[in-house]
């Protein structure tokens, strides 16, 4: 779908120069001196790169057709996060430099959404909230009873995040795997 | 729209009138006379990278086509032919076509204000005090923090650089290559620009936007980028190389906050830019408004030698209370 560069969105997968790239961020901006600009940092999908960019507002942009599976999460090794469709046992592999920091945040066997292009995996769609289970966590410090304290703690996926002094082991809190914050217990 | 149900972003909105106030106090002990001015206006001067609003006036059959004033210019440069002086307008500017993003409303406040002899290098010298004078009475502690390293913003000197020795430093673009239309297009080519129907203004602004501007004013100073080529002139005086305009801007945390020139007083160039520009607006289909003649006029009558800055404020004022958008600085929006 040809879209114009001034309603680019976040999210979006664009073609740039010869690759596929996904839009990180993208900002109308007018310097007033010249034509009105989209400002857009473009996340390269094989080099994991992010490179700054400045479209012009009216100038025409393919953005893709992607298709989301829905994948279970099986495991990961150095370099790879693998996935597998459930109805045809079909296993992608996506790099953890191009799924990035929310990959911290996976817990084996859990479902996710893979966007696919032409049958290839891009990366995933990030879920909105996780839940984990803490498994290490100290307790609060003495004293320290300033409203709005935090402490970090340890997750089940090995992740650490930081949450409100209250907040023991072995409970199970949701987090936005985007920003990697405690949202609340469950 | 929505309704309000809870007073929001109080203590921002209590920062920009703490830098309203440090604004009219700087302007009001160095002589600078506060004019109101209308917005709406029956001519505006073509601007073919500018929309504009468009609206009617209506008595009986009596029809006027009125237009938002983009910027104070017209009414400001008239003051001064007629022998104001060094003056400043803070008030609202309208400008058309540019959605509402962190760093743009169609409404928004300008600061433009003009000294008399003096020229584009020492209006910067002036715009600086100016920075240091907000900057010693706004009282917050969390403002004017600088992107890299987190240090507070000093503002007690510029970090300087001509448009030639930026684009060398960070987009490796050579002086050579930079003033040449051909190569320049050539070099953005390479490096991935889409130069279908795209001039060299065009390239010159997204090279500017992507590869330059994320590096300006990152690392505790204010930034000055002086000498833009003659291309992006606009209402400025050229310099001597044939090759510059007496044009800068400056930028805080990668974002363009002002822009000065030594303002062209030769009515004859001033007219034959009028018609290029009007020209273009035509080509781009934008809106067909009348032309201020007059402010041609006025050019002739005689403009004084003097330096024009222009500040978008919202802008200034996110640097002071460490915000992220203007929309956080307003009490109520329309968004």
């Amino acid at each position: 779908m040809r879209v114009n560069a001034g309603n680019l969105k976040k999210g979006e997968f664009v073609f740039f120069q010869g690759e596929i790239c996904q839009v990180q961020k993208a900002d109308f901006y007018s310097p007033g001196k010249g034509a009105a600009l989209m400002k857009a940092r473009l996340k390269n999908l094989i080099s994991a790169k992010n490179v700054e960019y400045a479209y012009k507002s009216n100038e025409q942009v393919e953005v893709l057709d992607v298709a989301s599976v829905d994948m279970q999460y099986i495991y990961k090794d150095q370099e790879n996060l693998y996935f597998m469709d459930e109805r045809t046992f079909n296993q992608s592999a996506l790099p953890i430099s191009v799924v990035g920091e929310i990959s911290r945040f996976f817990k084996e066997g859990e479902k996710m959404f893979v966007y696919m292009f032409d049958d290839k995996p891009l990366t995933i769609r990030p879920p909105m909230s996780v839940r984990l289970k803490i498994i290490e966590a100290d307790d609060a410090a003495k004293g320290d009873t300033v409203s709005g304290a935090k402490k970090p703690v340890t997750v089940e996926t090995g992740a650490t995040v930081m949450v409100p002094i209250f907040v023991k082991v072995g409970e199970t809190i949701s987090i936005n795997p985007e920003t990697g914050e405690y949202t609340g217990r469950v | 729209m929505k309704i309000v149900t809870q007073i929001k972003n109080l203590e921002n909105y209590k920062i920009y009138l703490q830098v309203e106030k440090a604004v009219h106090g700087f302007m009001e002990k160095n002589n600078y006379l506060k004019v109101d001015l209308p917005v709406l206006s029956p001519a505006l001067i073509p601007e073919s990278y500018l929309e504009i609003f468009e609206t009617e006036f209506n008595y009986f059959d009596k029809k006027e086509k009125l237009y938002l004033t983009p910027s104070p210019e017209i009414f400001l440069k008239r003051l001064l032919v007629a022998g104001v002086g060094n003056c400043y307008y803070l008030g609202r500017a309208y400008r058309n076509s540019e959605p509402n993003s962190d760093w743009h409303s169609s409404e928004f406040t300008m600061l433009e204000f003009y000294k008399l002899g003096i020229n584009y290098l020492e209006m910067a010298e002036e715009v600086l005090k100016l920075l240091q004078e907000i900057s010693n009475k706004v009282k917050n502690p969390s403002f004017a923090k600088a992107t890299e390293g987190k240090q507070k913003l000093k503002f007690d000197r510029w970090e300087k650089y001509s448009v030639t020795e930026a684009f060398e430093k960070f987009a490796g673009i050579k002086k050579e290559e930079l003033f040449n239309e051909k190569l320049f297009i050539k070099k953005a080519k390479n490096k991935g620009f889409n130069i279908d129907n795209t001039g060299y203004e065009d390239l010159f602004s997204q090279m500017l936007a992507a590869e330059v501007e994320p590096k300006l004013g990152v690392s505790g100073y204010p930034t000055l980028l002086y000498d833009l080529p003659k291309q992006m002139a606009s209402l400025a005086k050229l310099n001597d190389d044939g090759l510059t305009a007496q044009r800068c801007e400056f930028y805080i945390n990668g974002l363009e906050v002002g822009g000065f020139c030594t303002e062209l007083n030769d009515y004859k160039e001033q007219q034959k830019r009028f018609i290029l520009e009007a020209k273009k607006r035509k080509q781009n289909k934008m809106i067909d408004h009348t032309i201020d003649k007059g402010f041609v006029k006025a050019l002739k009558y005689g403009l004084p030698f003097c330096t024009g800055a222009g500040i978008g404020f919202e802008r200034l004022v996110m640097i002071f209370s460490n915000t992220k958008s203007i929309d956080e600085l307003k009490l109520i929006s329309i968004k």
